[in-house]
């Protein structure tokens, strides 16, 4: 630490350079901390956790009961104990809320003043957060797996939805309309995911274990499906041709610069593949327990030298290295499965949702200073002398009472 | 750490866990305290054992490696981290958080690990809930998401009490069908039981006139006259009384009597009607004494108006006692011309029931056996009935209303019953009356008949009078003894006075045999009587001989000491020469026609003489108990207690041995020696089992040390401390499963059937049924 603050102090390095050092740093230090709690809202399992990219302030999560809750991450107190309060919550007394569970909650990318919900109750709402009032609905035929708005579309406002019907619908936000439909999966559609490299490329998964990756701009068909054999018909029987996992594909993400692509199944496997090619790269990350039915949010941490995932295993998240596919370590705390987590860029902090009703944070633990220590030790040495001055001052008074009752 | 505070923390957690106490045992734990103390080292060592052991599929384990864990995470920040860090299996494992991995056999310990396991988690979240994160977590997921009651003494999950819930539901379901069924079933057969009742009371009446149900209720507070009567018995006051006219010697008389007093219930005027008819039939009878006559009627009846005149008959008969003082002194020839009484002494027979008595006759047959019927049913139907409706509501905790009907009609029905069981109504004459009845149709005199036998009337001497009708004739049933007596019976020696009346009235049996005797005497001086006429023959003539009882007793008793042989050709001709003892046929050819019959020719045989003559007695001897013991020396330090009489079976020829059970003889203690020598060379050092098995570890090959390890005592069970799981399992049930369900055992069988199966194709197959099978 000291050696990259000089090396930038002598502008030796590149200010990136120290910045990339430190947050990796701060990630493999990650761990749950007493000083940082989230409010208990939910009285369910917490399906979906959104960070607002403009402020890095606001939180959203969606849980099981259908409620929705904003929370506030920043920490004004000056005190290291921290409780995210909830800044609003849309609840059950809502007029507004969704019926069933709510699967994916997302904000607007540009600015707080909009996020999107979409529900098992066959609805996507568009919610104006000042009033908590939905400025539009959306209704499908099925249940709506996921949704997801561009994080850096410019030209369109576009929001890819994931249902019950294999289709995939395009809603547009300017219109309020489904403007398009995307037509090639078998089977329900459990993730939907934009690029945030290339504002029209959209990549999907579904439970017929396929991953489809569509240029919007050409509606007759996707571009690229991902292949685990990488082509090679040798190692693939005929059905399996195409297929990204041997069972349903329910998680879907891009890396932060889009080159990326990491995908999850129930074959208990992730795959980390090549977005612009479509190319397995055969990272072995082991087996990653996957058990869900719905869909699975994780998420890759940002502006780290090795890359991280952070993806739910069981009850407890796993960080593996994005490219090694090692397991850095095993995020335990969770007394459920988990859901859902979200990164936070800014403070390398980790927050995670699961089936027990907790958001846990998983924050970086302060480097402990060394004089601090010492000075405990002799605080304890110094007690341990009084104590034993105690007993024998205790022991010649006894001694003396009793030569005075003789 | 070292190696050997290892083994020795390993070896402690390991003993401490599989000791199967509820409570740990103190000295271990604190040696385990004591070596956690030198380093952090041992605590992971200490932590990952009892992980290990707290993983273990037995309820027992993982509550004494709770029991650890928990005293060692009030001790060590270490410990406590470590735990905290792996708390959600600490809760699966102990709290059973995980639906999917319920907590192992025992049952009971289970549950007692979970609640202990509960009230810990609740006491470490009061006490170090601020500083480990991850515990409060724990925590608020027990209390929150598995909505744990921590202040429930059950400590029960949300699951379970739902499940326990739902079982009540049912069970409250159940029961309201079942109420509902009951109160349906109930009102159905209500008036039917009600018929019943009215019906059985009625029938009753009819019976006993003054005898209701309310009468059997109020007993205690206001019992009629005529229970109290009852209640009270040996008083010669007695109203129900009868007296016993010795008019003509036969006990069939006087059960007529009881019977018609018994009977006459119903019908007083008729019955008495009959009875004079009776009377008037026999005309030897002297029933003339109209007023005794009256107050025996008057007695009969047992009713409470009739109370006075019950009273007024007792008194009565206390005068006539009197009476019968006085006229004993008179000359009886005298009594009998002015009286006109047969007899100058009476005895009164006093036949007392301890209840009501109900005799059943012609007349009330038909209602008798209606109330056998109705008692019948209520007894089989209806009583049953309602007791299971009562159940029903009690147990279901159905409207007071039901329960109290239900409970009204099972007293009234309990009433009837025990009003039943009072009549005492007598059904066995019943079922003999039903049939004659039905043979001989109705006749004026049945009563009379149904205790005699029909014998035609004789007058004068019999001279062969059969034995069972001797009683009858007054005569004693062994000739023998009666012929004895005879010059005592003479007019002076007649009996002084009939015993008092207190005395026999305590009986309701047939007069005695003494009465019976004096009766006869009585008789004598009749000279109308055949008893008068027996006398006379008796005093002419000589007493006839027995020949059947000639034989003196000492020849009997020469008879009860000489043996008993079977019989034989000797006794056959006993005294006699044998004709054609030892004699045999000889037959020079064996042919049956070729041969001349003179051929035959008799050849004496000594030896068969001998043996016709003579006979086996077989002597064995007596036998003797033995009194030694095989007194070998036995395993377990005693002595073999088997006392035969050579060789014991399983220690060989029985020898002289002293305290210890060593032989006494030097020769055989050498051999002894030997044997045992022999038998440890048969067993060699190296197939020790547990070398063995040792072996076998390190190579990985089987020697066979099971075998040899088992072949002695069984297998040795590894922690004997712990309750075994598997002995539940070990039911006679699993057992036969065992047998019957077992692969090579199925197969014999589905052979077997098969094999009938293709036989029958074989024999049948021309059959187009069997064919097409």
């Amino acid at each position: 630490m000291l050696g990259f603050l000089t090396a930038r102090q002598a502008g030796l390095d590149d200010p990136l350079r120290l910045r990339r050092a430190e947050s990796t740093r701060r990630v493999l230090s990650l761990k749950l901390n007493p000083d940082r709690d989230v409010d208990r809202i939910h009285g369910n399992g917490i399906n979906s956790l959104d960070i607002e990219a403009v402020e890095g302030r606001y939180m959203l999560s969606g849980g099981a009961d259908g409620v929705i809750v904003i929370y506030d991450l920043e920490n004004f107190s000056g005190k290291p104990q921290y409780t995210c309060k909830t800044v609003c919550t849309v609840g059950r007394s809502s007029r507004h809320v969704h019926k069933f569970s709510v699967e994916t909650v997302q904000w607007y990318p540009y600015d707080t003043g909009m996020f999107v919900s979409s529900s098992f109750d066959k609805t996507m709402k568009v919610w104006d957060t000042e009033t908590l009032k939905p400025a539009d609905v959306f209704e499908f035929e099925g249940n709506v797996y996921s949704h997801h708005l561009s994080p850096i579309a410019r030209k369109h406002s576009l929001i890819a939805v994931g249902t019950k019907n294999p289709k995939i619908q395009l809603c547009d936000l300017k219109s309020g309309s489904r403007i398009h439909v995307l037509q090639g999966h078998r089977a329900e559609v459990l993730s939907v995911r934009w690029s945030p490299r290339y504002e029209h490329i959209l990549a999907t998964a579904s439970a017929d274990s396929k991953v489809k990756v569509w240029d919007v701009r050409r509606a007759s068909g996707s571009l690229l499906t991902l292949d685990q054999h990488n082509g090679e018909k040798s190692k693939a029987s005929s059905e399996a041709v195409n297929t990204a996992h041997n069972g349903r594909v329910n998680g879907l993400c891009f890396t932060g610069d889009g080159l990326y692509l990491l995908t999850t199944g129930t074959d208990d496997r992730m795959r980390l593949w090549n977005s612009a090619t479509g190319e397995n790269t055969l990272v072995n990350y082991g087996k990653v327990c996957n058990e869900s039915r719905k869909r699975l949010q994780f998420t890759v941490s940002h502006g780290c030298s090795p890359e991280f995932v952070f993806v739910p295993c069981g009850s407890s998240v796993a960080v593996y290295a994005l490219h090694t596919g090692e397991l850095v370590t095993m995020l335990r705390g969770h007394y459920n499965n988990v859901d859902c987590c979200e990164f936070h860029p800014d403070y390398q902090e980790l927050y995670s949702g699961g089936k027990d009703c907790n958001i846990l944070a998983w924050v970086p633990v302060l480097r402990a200073s060394d004089v601090e220590e010492e000075s405990n030790n002799a605080i304890k040495v110094g007690k341990k002398v009084w104590k034993r001055h105690k007993e024998q001052l205790c022991n010649q008074i006894t001694l003396n009472n009793r030569l005075i009752d003789r | 750490m070292e190696l050997p505070q290892r083994d020795r923390l390993s070896e402690l957690v390991e003993e401490l866990t599989t000791s199967g106490q509820p409570q740990l045992n103190q000295d271990k734990m604190k040696e385990i305290k004591k070596i956690c103390k030198v380093s952090n080292d041992c605590i992971d060592h200490v932590y990952h054992s009892v992980m290990s052991q707290l993983n273990q599929e037995h309820a027992e384990i993982r509550l004494s490696a709770f029991q650890i864990a928990s005293e060692l995470f009030s001790r060590s920040h270490h410990f406590r981290t470590l735990l905290v860090d792996n708390f959600q299996e600490l809760l699966e494992l102990t709290v059973e958080t995980d639906s999917e991995q319920p907590l192992p056999p025992p049952k009971e310990v289970a549950r007692k690990l979970r609640s202990l396991a509960i009230r810990t988690v609740q006491s470490w979240q009061a006490s170090y809930g601020m500083a480990y994160k991850k515990l409060a977590l724990g925590y608020h997921f027990l209390k929150q998401v598995k909505k744990v009651d921590f202040q429930d003494a059950e400590a029960r999950t949300v699951a379970e009490r739902r499940r326990e819930e739902e079982r009540q539901r049912r069970m409250e379901r159940i029961y309201k069908e079942r109420v509902e069924a009951a109160s349906i079933d109930m009102e159905e057969s209500y008036p039917d039981i009600e018929a019943t009742l009215t019906e059985m009371e009625t029938c009753m009446r009819l019976l006993l006139p003054e005898f209701d149900l309310t009468g059997i209720h109020t007993t205690d507070s206001s019992p009629p006259i005529s229970q109290t009567a009852n209640d009270c018995p040996p008083v010669d006051e007695q109203p129900c009384c009868s007296k016993d006219l010795k008019d003509d010697g036969s006990e069939g008389m006087i059960e007529k009597k009881e019977e018609s007093r018994e009977e006459n219930k119903n019908d007083r005027g008729e019955e008495e009607g009959k009875e004079r008819s009776d009377v008037e039939e026999r005309g030897d009878k002297a029933w003339s004494d109209g007023n005794e006559r009256e107050e025996v009627k008057g007695k009969e009846v047992e009713d409470g108006e009739e109370n006075e005149e019950d009273q007024e008959a007792s008194s009565e008969e206390e005068e006539e006692e009197e009476e019968e003082e006085e006229k004993k002194h008179l000359d009886e020839d005298l009594f009998i011309r002015n009286s006109g009484l047969i007899s100058h002494s009476y005895s009164l027979d006093l036949n007392l029931s301890p209840g009501l008595h109900v005799k059943e006759t012609e007349d009330n047959e038909a209602v008798v056996s209606t109330v056998i019927d109705l008692h019948k049913l209520i007894k089989t139907k209806h009583l049953p009935a309602v007791q299971g409706w009562i159940q029903v509501f009690t147990k279901s905790g159905a409207e007071e209303q039901l329960l109290r009907r239900a409970l009204d009609l099972k007293k009234s029905l309990e009433a009837a019953l025990e009003k039943h069981k009072e009549l005492h109504i007598d059904y066995k004459t019943r079922i003999r009356r039903v049939m004659k009845a039905s043979s001989d149709g109705d006749e004026e005199d049945d009563d009379d008949e149904d205790d005699f036998d029909e014998v035609p009337e004789k007058e004068g001497y019999e001279p062969h009078i059969p034995e069972h009708l001797r009683a009858e004739y007054g005569l004693d049933p062994t000739p023998s003894t009666s012929t004895a007596p005879l010059p005592k019976k003479t007019p002076a020696k007649r009996p002084a006075a009939p015993p008092p009346l207190s005395s026999t009235s305590s009986t309701s049996s047939p007069p005695s045999s003494s009465r019976r005797l004096k009766r006869l005497t009585e008789e004598e001086q009749d000279p109308t009587c055949a008893a008068a006429t027996l006398r006379l023959l008796r005093q002419n003539f000589p007493p006839p001989a027995e020949p059947s009882s000639s034989s003196g007793p000492s020849s009997d008793q020469k008879a009860a000491d000489a043996p008993v042989v079977p019989f034989g050709l000797d006794l056959y001709y006993w005294g006699q020469e044998q004709p054609n003892a030892g004699k045999i046929i000889k037959s020079a050819s064996q042919h049956q026609f070729w041969v001349h019959a003179e051929v035959e020719e008799e050849v004496e045989n000594k030896e068969l003489l001998a043996e016709s003559r003579s006979r086996y007695i077989s002597f064995p001897g007596s036998f003797t108990p033995v009194s030694h013991h095989c007194r070998a020396p036995l395993g377990n330090g005693n002595l073999c207690q088997r006392q035969d009489r050579n060789k014991c079976p399983f220690h060989g020829r029985i020898v002289p041995r002293d305290q210890e059970g060593r032989p006494c003889r030097q020769e055989d203690r050498l051999r002894e020696e030997q044997e045992e020598r022999r038998k440890r060379e048969e067993q060699p050092d190296w197939r020790d089992a547990d070398l063995m098995r040792d072996i076998e570890a390190a190579t990985g090959e089987d020697l066979g040390s099971d075998r040899v390890g088992k072949k002695g005592k069984g297998k040795k069970k590894k922690y004997p401390h712990l309750s075994d799981l598997k002995q539940s399992a070990n039911t006679s049930r699993s057992r036969l499963e065992k047998k019957v369900f077992n692969k090579s055992t199925m197969r014999r069988v589905a052979d077997v059937l098969s094999k009938a199966d293709s036989r029958k194709h074989d024999k049948f197959s021309n059959q187009f049924n069997y064919a097409l099978k």
